[in-house]
């Protein structure tokens, strides 16, 4: 990978953080509507805010004029919900340009969205749907991750979904899939631990193989959230704590990553400010025994 | 997305054509605990919930006026008629005042179309581009021989509207939670929509007043503008004394972004 526009310190030192040198932001939560008021009353100490792109990028009122002070003060990251990278439908070069100009006027440190498909044919059902893991799907996504990280002049970052099927035509492991991604389409990995959590359950899979197969270099930041076991599944539904099982798979990933900059999101139910930022808080201490084990 | 159930959604023409002879089983595989069918209903029933969660943002007056349950009936219906087409869910909602203007499920399509079309324009001031207002030296900046030839431009956050039924007085009764609603007999009514300070304001006007800002948001110098006015109000014109309140009204709230004196 050593041609790759992106590739700052090759060989990879975990001191140095990811291989793309893009910082430890620390702990931070998801900018969320109901949380205006607080914010800009109280100007609370935070250490950063990840803004969903699609909610700025189609006004020019109240949510923009919002967004830029918020900007003006906080480090902030793009995360998209409707790239569709996966989709065999032509990208979006519109959405694309809207996008790169969001991320230059709020100076976001990167821009993620998901390894999914939305739609297709021109339908758009704005759910992140899960892809068959096998070669023909790797090249394809291969190709646009690579094509959008051209436009945007800066690499893609992508998250794990999390999923309630599988296809027969698999031929690889999610963990696998998206580590051959990333190494082969160059691009930075969002490693969503409640969504490994979540499909490990609907998949039946060992969700600690998937951390540790992870590329550790390609890991730019970690997202936490709660979910509803309904029993038969589990529903990524943001909309609660983070469990227990959840908290382990994010120390354990962090002792091979280093500090990554964190993000708690809850979007159901929101509960006020103080309890969700106190939630991103908790990962402090995890991250302290990473720092720890590092320095051993 | 297919509004029926799964196992219709695999068998219609549609889905024919892109899985062949193919089955469900044969695509998805099943879980632990869960049929294939049952995985894939986890993603229908989220995309409903989801498209009436985006169009309950932009129109809850009319969620109201309607119920919950034809509410509900409404967005399946709509929604297999104008999917999604879009990377945001902002446009969803586009058809929808016409939509319901013809939705045989509605008791007065008519009033539930009015509705909507003020609960659609409020979505798009909310979030139209911000351009500055008009301000007082400005204003004052323009000799006061000029204005008869002056043109204002509105506003991009502006919208004029005229409706068959007072919904904006519906309207405000839900915004207040106040159920002694007022009734919806035919009435013409007539409504600017502006944006100031990033919120949006409503103002109920006279037809007079309405047909009068009508033709200076086209581009219409006030001069000519008056004029009309006078000649379509015939007894019933406007006095020198309502012109002059309508206007410091619009300019002082905002609703004017430039004049222009060629």
């Amino acid at each position: 990978m050593a041609s790759s526009p992106f590739l700052i310190h090759p060989p990879w030192d975990s001191r140095l953080g990811n291989r793309f040198r893009l910082p430890d932001l620390g702990l931070g939560i998801g900018l969320r509507t109901v949380h205006f008021r607080h914010i800009l009353e109280k100007w609370p100490k935070v250490d950063w805010f990840e803004v969903l792109s699609e909610n700025f990028m189609d006004t020019g009122g109240r949510p923009l004029r919002v967004l830029d002070q918020i900007a003006e003060r906080y480090p902030v990251a793009l995360h998209g919900v409707s790239m569709s990278i996966g989709s065999t439908d032509p990208l979006d070069r519109g959405y694309l340009r809207k996008l790169k100009q969001l991320a230059g006027r709020t100076h976001a440190h990167w821009v993620s969205d998901h390894l999914c498909w939305t739609g297709v044919a021109g339908r758009n059902v704005h759910d992140l749907l899960p892809m068959p893991y096998n070669e023909e799907a790797l090249r394809h996504t291969v190709t646009r991750v690579r094509e959008v990280s051209e436009i945007l002049e800066r690499p893609l970052v992508l998250e794990n979904p999390s999923s309630y099927v599988e296809f027969k035509d698999s031929t690889m492991t999610e963990w696998e899939f998206l580590t051959r991604l990333a190494v082969e389409a160059d691009c930075g990995l969002l490693l969503d631990v409640n969504n490994v959590y979540v499909s490990s359950f609907n998949h039946g899979f060992d969700a600690r193989a998937y951390v540790d197969a992870i590329p550790a270099d390609r890991v730019v930041q970690y997202h936490l959230a709660g979910h509803s076991n309904k029993g038969t599944h589990i529903v990524d539904t943001h909309s609660d704590h983070a469990i227990d099982e959840v908290w382990d798979l994010y120390r354990r990933s962090c002792l091979r990553t280093g500090n990554v900059a964190t993000l708690y999101e809850w979007d159901e139910d929101i509960p006020e400010f103080e309890v969700v930022h106190a939630e991103a808080l908790k990962a402090g201490a995890f991250r302290e025994q990473a720092l720890l084990a590092a320095a051993r | 997305m297919h509004p029926g159930e799964i196992e219709e959604a695999v068998s219609s023409a549609r889905a024919r054509r892109a899985l062949g002879k193919a089955r469900i089983e044969d695509v998805i595989l099943p879980s632990r605990t869960l049929a294939p069918a049952e995985r894939v209903r986890i993603y229908q029933r989220m995309y409903l919930l989801r498209m009436e969660e985006a169009l309950l943002t932009d129109y809850p007056a009319l969620q109201h006026y309607l119920g919950a349950r034809a509410f509900h009936q409404l967005v399946t219906d709509y929604v297999g008629a104008y999917p999604s087409v879009s990377y945001t869910l902002n446009r969803l909602g586009d058809h929808l005042p016409a939509f319901v203007a013809r939705w045989k499920g509605a008791k007065r399509p008519a009033v539930a179309g009015d509705l909507a079309r003020l609960e659609l324009a409020m979505a798009e001031v909310f979030d139209a581009e911000e351009t500055p207002s008009l301000g007082e030296a400005q204003i004052a900046a323009v000799p006061a021989e000029d204005w008869e030839r002056a043109r204002l431009e509105p506003v991009a956050a502006f919208r004029l509207l005229a409706f068959r039924y007072p919904v904006n007085a519906y309207l405000q009764t839900v915004r207040d939670e106040d159920h002694d609603h007022p009734a919806l007999a035919r009435k013409d009514t007539y409504i600017v929509v502006y944006r100031r300070d990033y919120s949006v304001w409503r103002q109920d006007l006279s037809r007079a007043a309405h047909d009068l800002l009508a033709d200076l948001a086209k581009g219409k110098r006030l001069g000519k503008a008056i004029q009309a006015a006078m000649a379509r109000g015939g007894r019933r014109a406007p006095t020198a004394e309502q012109l002059f309140r309508w206007f410091r009204e619009w300019a002082s709230g905002g609703v004017f972004r430039s004049v222009r004196l060629r």
